[in-house]
């Protein structure tokens, strides 16, 4: 049961979003309703805050979270979870496209599929996603686990700096200097144990974990002199 | 012969001989015509000595040049190209000695949508430069620099680095699309933020710092493997057009509570279209970075080959606004290659509401500054003519990582200089206004300028010098 239910329709983002806020900073339990898949709902929310969107939501819902717990029923827009630094987005449906893009840490549980760059850019923390990643996902992640349990889109993990693909089932094909690697017992464990909370631990998985074959990490020299031609 | 047909014509005296008619009395055997410049120095317009060299070192690299400062293109005009009409016989000037000329510059204020628009007592602010590109006793001076003469620095793609909130009274915190060291604490301890879509130095392309640059704290702001050569992403993460960027606009005016203002910052290209669509999707500022525009490392072919003149893209940029009634409501920043004052006032005449420096102020601190010789020298290079950013071996401690080239950029002194490069630039703009009977730098105007090339007027659409008319191609432009 929530403490307090915020209706959005028609009404200016602005005012709900103060709403919100003013609930959250009295440590009440939110439910959004009627929310027309409206955007920037969510934004920038603070830890101890628990919210529950009914529907659907618009781009950027849970954007920039700073610790909140959040509950999305059916299906979020683009860049869900962006910038967000610490909580717990859970994505009823499907994510659309750059969900938990440039996240620094947190969780983000689509339950659905997500879209292209799932994880572009990301820092940190966690996104699992039950169903297929799309196109590109986790393009340069800079770290952060993208863990995909029904296959993944073309150009998957490509361009990685130190974050990591995870996935079972199909992958339609690898992007740019992105290496399959077979995980060891520890770092499948690891898996299991983000996984567990969820209820979707499952030992039987055949893992691929793809990291980034660090080709693109340098020029052929980081020598400071080999740079002096010009 | 010519007159064969009458018959040949006879010397009344006996033919000279054949060495004679060759200079042999004295010229270089071998070389009786001379020794024409092009012996030596070569004649080829296209295969300049320049040009040739490039392609030994393309040749011998395998892959394009990099490195720091600006563009090298010698085609691109000058300030120079431009002169001040002041006020004579039609016109009344004010005393500029005495009278006063009011300098204050508001950013963001226009839509009357944020609480905190940004007030500068000048209307020059320092231009976006990341720690990483520049070491932090630079960010710091630049801050304490800009804050002494109620001025502004802005972050750079790095993230904030706590000397430079410190020391700056303002500060614009940058998203680039890599997101560096995002944080909500620092987006709200920002007096603005800023959405970078390209710089002028290398429109289309994200930035770029090499592994020498990425030591221990700076991989940290950035989370990269130490020592990597970090080539940053060009396209945002989380929105790809226009549309997509109002919302976004929107999520970071919630974030922030509507109270401070929302820049974009791009590289000048079509600024005509592109201003209009981040006045568009609802931007405070928009900020246009001329080709000029300095950086830390780019790809060389990027910085000589890609962009507008900054004096084009004035008014370029002033026009796309009054068409879409944008003008008083959007601020615009114009930026690249801005040297002095006398710049930043032909700036302000042609358009702009301020003005950004970065080279400029890298030298107040003392970038390019006659010490340290030797080792200018190891670079292959000399006070005057370094554009080693990229190297990371600084001579003089500003665009460097290593602490004991840092060593040499003292922050008090450093700060001093920029305060002191601002006031100088200030009093230089309100001459030129007074002397052009203006009240305020606000207030110059195209009128103000005549062009002394027929590339400065036909770029700016400024009046010829004297036949007092634009070069143009005859026509109106319309829509």
């Amino acid at each position: 049961m929530s403490d307090v239910v915020i209706d959005v329709g028609k009404r200016p983002v602005r005012e709900v979003h103060e709403e919100i806020q003013a609930a959250a900073q009295a440590g009440k339990s939110i439910t959004v309703t009627n929310t027309l898949s409206r955007h920037n709902l969510g934004v920038g929310l603070p830890a101890g805050c628990s919210i529950r969107f009914e529907g659907s939501v618009g781009y950027y819902c849970g954007g920039l979270n700073n610790g909140a717990i959040i509950d999305i029923e059916r299906n979020a827009g683009w860049g869900c979870g962006e910038a967000m630094a610490s909580g717990h987005i859970t994505v009823g449906g499907y994510a659309g496209m750059s969900v938990g893009a440039a996240m620094l840490g947190g969780t983000i549980h689509v339950k659905g599929d997500s879209g292209p760059r799932a994880g572009v850019a990301m820092k940190g923390g966690n996104i699992i996603v039950e169903g297929k990643i799309g196109y590109q996902s986790g393009f340069m992640a800079h770290g952060g686990k993208i863990i995909a349990l029904g296959g993944a889109g073309p150009s998957c993990a490509d361009a990685l700096w130190e974050g990591e693909v995870w996935v079972t089932g199909d992958i339609e094909d690898l992007g740019v200097d992105a290496v399959v690697t077979e995980p060891t017992a520890e770092q499948v464990a690891e898996v299991d144990a983000i996984l567990d909370p969820l209820g979707l631990k499952d030992t039987s998985r055949d893992w691929r974990r793809i990291v980034a074959g660090q080709r693109l990490w340098y020029f052929e020299s980081r020598d400071a002199k080999a740079w002096l031609m010009i | 012969m010519a007159d064969d047909i009458e018959g040949p014509y006879e010397y009344p005296f006996e033919e000279a001989p054949e060495d004679l008619v060759q200079f042999s009395d004295g010229a270089i055997e071998g070389r009786p015509a001379g020794v024409p410049s092009s012996y030596d120095q070569g004649g080829s317009t296209r295969w300049t000595p320049e040009a040739i060299s490039e392609v030994h070192a393309l040749a011998q690299l395998g892959r394009y040049q990099v490195r720091g400062y600006n563009s090298f293109n010698k085609q691109l005009p000058t300030w120079d190209d431009l002169t001040f009409v002041p006020a004579t016989m039609t016109r009344l000037p004010l005393e500029g000695y005495r009278e006063k000329c009011d300098t204050k510059t508001v950013l963001g204020g226009g839509r009357g949508l944020v609480e905190n628009p940004i007030e500068l007592d000048i209307p020059i602010y320092i231009a976006s430069m990341s720690f990483g590109a520049l070491s932090a006793s630079a960010k710091e001076a630049l801050g304490h620099g800009a804050s002494k003469v109620g001025s502004m620095t802005c972050t750079g793609e790095g993230g904030m680095l706590e000397e430079e909130r410190a020391a700056s009274n303002r500060l614009v915190y940058q998203m680039s699309p890599a997101r560096y060291g995002l944080d909500l604490d620092h987006l709200r301890r920002a007096d603005g933020l800023e959405l970078v879509v390209g710089q002028g130095a290398k429109p289309g392309t994200g930035g770029l710092l090499l592994g020498m640059k990425v030591s221990e704290r700076v991989s940290k702001m950035r989370t990269l493997p130490e020592g990597v050569d970090q080539r940053s992403t060009i396209r945002h993460p989380d929105w790809l057009g226009a549309d997509d960027l109002a919302v976004k606009i929107e999520e970071l005016r919630i974030a922030t509570n509507y109270k401070v203002p929302i820049f974009i910052k791009m590289g000048a290209t079509r600024p005509r279209y592109d201003v209009a669509v981040a006045a568009k999707a609802g931007a405070d500022v928009v900020v246009v970075d001329g080709a000029e525009g300095g950086t830390g490392a780019s790809p060389e072919l990027l910085l000589n080959h890609t962009g507008i003149p900054c004096m084009s893209a004035i008014p370029a940029a002033r026009e796309a606004l009054d068409e879409c009634g944008m003008s008083g409501k959007v601020t615009l920043v114009a930026a690249g290659g801005i040297r002095t004052g006398t710049d930043v006032a032909k700036a302000l005449a042609l358009g702009a509401d301020a003005v950004m420096i970065g080279n400029g102020a890298m030298m107040a601190l003392g970038c390019n500054s006659p010490r340290y010789y030797d080792d200018y020298a190891a670079l292959g290079t000399s006070p005057g003519a370094c554009h080693h950013c990229h190297t990371g071996m600084c001579p003089v401690g500003v665009a460097t990582q290593d602490p004991e080239l840092e060593k040499r950029m003292n922050v008090p002194a450093g700060a001093e200089r920029v305060a002191r490069l601002l006031t100088a630039m200030t009093m230089e703009v309100t001459a030129l206004a007074k002397a052009c009977g203006k009240s305020s730098v606000h207030n110059l105007e195209p009128e103000d300028l005549r062009a002394l090339s027929f590339e400065a007027s036909a770029f700016t659409g400024v009046k010829m010098a004297g036949i007092d008319r634009p070069f143009d191609w005859g026509t109106e432009r319309k829509g």
